[in-house]
């Protein structure tokens, strides 16, 4: 049994690499129907070239790093209430 | 007969005999309460019920457009629930969870304040032997602090329906207009159940410390009851687009860092509601059709994730984060179903949360509130960062941990695959969903640009995921506590109270230790002129000399009366 699950973290990063291949593909098909498909926005920016791609790109970086920030002033050790 | 008892109370009633039923019939018979109970629901519209009692008149069944989803989607939940702990022996659990969705269904078809608040009560009651299932002295305190909260939530309702009650006389269920201490307190009685910014902490502290049959149970009601509260009692509020737009944004930054994953979903549960308040406080038809809609699949993929999740602490003893990893070849299915209500709640196209979430963005677009339109897909990033990647990741695959387990039990297993069947089936097939909204809908979700706009969202969000588990720049998951708004009550409360007790306390005795040596010195002065007077025999106790006082001040009251 030690075979497979020492195996187990290369499987893993194989099943990263094709998520990420996948990702990308979508990606790419997206940047590609950009110059085809009107898209309706609730304002004129909205409409911009790529705009939810750079918002929801950006939004996630912001949340991630404001998640660090807070984990210095609110992370406390598991027993904290206890 | 039956179709006239209000939806709901047949499931409370049935509730009683569940301890003498043996188990597996048990699951049955709960199931069969539970389709009597829907079966009420074909009375239709209208007033049904109405009890006249102590010159009131309660209405307790009512039923509307509005009620009608609600009643539904709540019916399903408490037969996938039974059908998730189909394995479980413990009777009191099944009681407590049957009774509960009873309560919350009967709550639905209240149609006065007063009936409401029977309800509203009885749901805190029932649900809170979910929490003290767990056994733990840990789940035992949350289980306290969340009854704390629930039965205030309750008396404040009371309150207000007993001033609307002197002052109109008028305790029916339907809009207020925020305004006078009444409708501030139910409104703030609603608020609690629906975790309004910092009235949220038994939410997060207590739902994850339930069993993992529980937690699924509690995730369906309680909160959405408080939507359909909101919806009903009021609709078209502008505080709750601000009130909404703060719960979908901040509980993201801290289920970023949570360990405990059902905790994070518990963070994710309140960003959920977030988008429902915002849509009642927008309050047109489109608006309030979003709030239903969303209510109702968020019922689904929530309880689904919560699923998955309790089937992994059931597999596996544990859920934190820094514990899992690597599941996926071990629990395939569960894996499966998970990340189908990932994809659902982060409302991917063809899954049910995007046909639900189109119609609130769009409320919000026709009624030109801007900011909150951008709060919003703000929000629909975090969203996918911790219930649509961060759930499935941690959990299925992340890093090798190593755990040897198998599947859930075929129940669990069961209840999942339909509640994923759910929430692509809604997904693909919307207009099952928009025929028993409250409005008529006239609403197309997939035209090509708001799909493209979705997929470009999600997609290149996951794209910033993947760039910073690359740069190992995505923070770790650590054996942590993320301390919320439940830290008021639990440290500083008692950090400033406890001091501040001890100070009068000390104050107190000081002043108790003055007084006795006060009474002492003046029996030390009675006693020595008792034993030399200055004239006359010496008395023979202090009560003569007391009552030999008193005669004389009587005397000189009554000559001054006299006089």
């Amino acid at each position: 049994m030690s075979t497979p699950s020492s195996k187990s973290p290369s499987d893993l990063q194989r099943l990263g690499g094709i998520f990420t291949k996948a990702l990308l593909g979508i990606a790419i098909v997206l940047f590609g129907l950009e110059f085809f498909i009107h898209r309706h926005g609730v304002v004129s920016a909205e409409e911009s070239f790529m705009f939810p791609a750079l918002y929801g790109f950006l939004a996630f970086l912001f949340i991630v790093q404001v998640g660090k920030w807070l984990r210095l002033m609110i992370m406390r050790k598991e027993d904290y209430y206890d | 007969m039956i179709s006239h008892m209000p939806p709901g109370l047949i499931m409370i009633l049935a509730a009683f005999l569940l301890p003498v039923i043996p188990h597996v019939w048990r699951q049955i018979y709960m199931l069969g309460a539970i389709a009597l109970s829907a079966y009420g629901l074909f009375l239709g519209a209208g007033t049904h019920l109405v009890w006249a009692v102590l010159g009131l008149d309660l209405i307790l069944y009512q039923a509307d457009a509005l009620s009608l989803p609600f009643a539904i989607i709540f019916h399903l939940a408490a037969a996938l629930n039974v059908i998730y702990s189909w394995h479980d022996r413990d009777w009191q659990q099944h009681c407590a969870s049957l009774s509960y969705a009873g309560a919350a269904i009967a709550a639905l078809h209240a149609g006065d304040l007063v009936s409401l608040f029977v309800w509203w009560e009885a749901t805190a009651v029932t649900s809170v032997f979910l929490i003290l299932a767990s056994g733990t002295e840990r789940a035992r305190k949350a289980a306290m602090r969340y009854l704390l909260f629930q039965v205030t939530s309750g008396v404040l309702l009371l309150a207000g329906a007993a001033i609307l009650a002197s002052t109109s006389g008028d305790i029916r269920f339907t809009k207020m207009d925020l305004g006078d201490a009444a409708t501030w307190l139910i409104f703030i009685a609603f608020g609690i159940k629906a975790a309004f910014p910092f009235l949220n902490g038994w939410l997060q502290d207590a739902y994850p410390e339930a069993t993992p049959t529980g937690t699924v149970a509690l995730s369906a009601f309680t909160t959405k009851l408080a939507i359909y509260a909101l919806a009903r009692g009021f609709p078209g509020t502008d505080i709750l687009i601000w009130i909404g737009a703060a719960m979908t944004a901040l509980p993201v930054f801290f289920a970023v860092i949570e360990n405990d994953l059902r905790r994070v979903l518990a963070f994710s549960l309140n960003n959920q509601l977030g988008f429902m308040v915002v849509a009642v406080g927008i309050g047109t038809e489109l608006a309030l059709n979003g709030a239903v809609a969303h209510a109702f699949v968020h019922i689904i993929y929530k309880a689904l994730l919560f699923m998955s999740m309790g089937a992994v602490l059931h597999q596996v003893g544990t859920i934190k984060a820094s514990e899992l990893g690597g599941l996926y070849k071990k629990m395939p299915f569960t894996m499966v179903c998970c990340i189908i209500g990932a994809m659902s709640i982060s409302a991917f196209p063809l899954f049910s949360g995007f046909v639900a979430k189109s119609l609130t963005m769009s409320a919000l677009g026709d009624a030109g509130i801007i900011w909150a339109y951008f709060v919003l897909l703000f929000a629909s990033a975090g969203v996918l960062e911790h219930s649509g990647i961060k759930i499935p990741y941690f959990a299925f695959f992340a890093h090798d941990s190593k755990i040897e387990t198998g599947e859930a039990p075929i129940g669990m297993r069961v209840a999942m695959g339909i509640a994923a069947f759910l929430c692509v089936g809604i997904g693909v097939f919307p207009s099952l969903l928009y025929s028993i909204l409250p409005y008529a809908v006239d609403y197309h979700p997939y035209d090509a640009g708001h799909v493209t706009s979705q997929m470009q969202l999600l997609i290149f969000a996951m794209l910033a995921f993947v760039v910073l588990v690359r740069l190992k720049l995505y923070p770790p998951e650590i054996p942590s506590v993320v301390l919320n708004s439940d830290w008021f009550y639990r440290r500083l409360a008692p950090m400033v109270g406890l001091p501040l007790l001890r100070m009068v306390m000390l104050v107190w005795s000081g002043l108790l230790q003055q007084m006795r040596g006060l009474v002492n010195a003046i029996w030390d002065k009675l006693d020595r002129i008792m034993h030399s007077p200055l004239a006359g025999p010496t008395v023979s106790g202090r009560a003569v000399l007391i009552q030999a006082g008193l005669l004389t001040l009587l005397l000189l009251i009554a000559y001054a009366a006299a006089g």
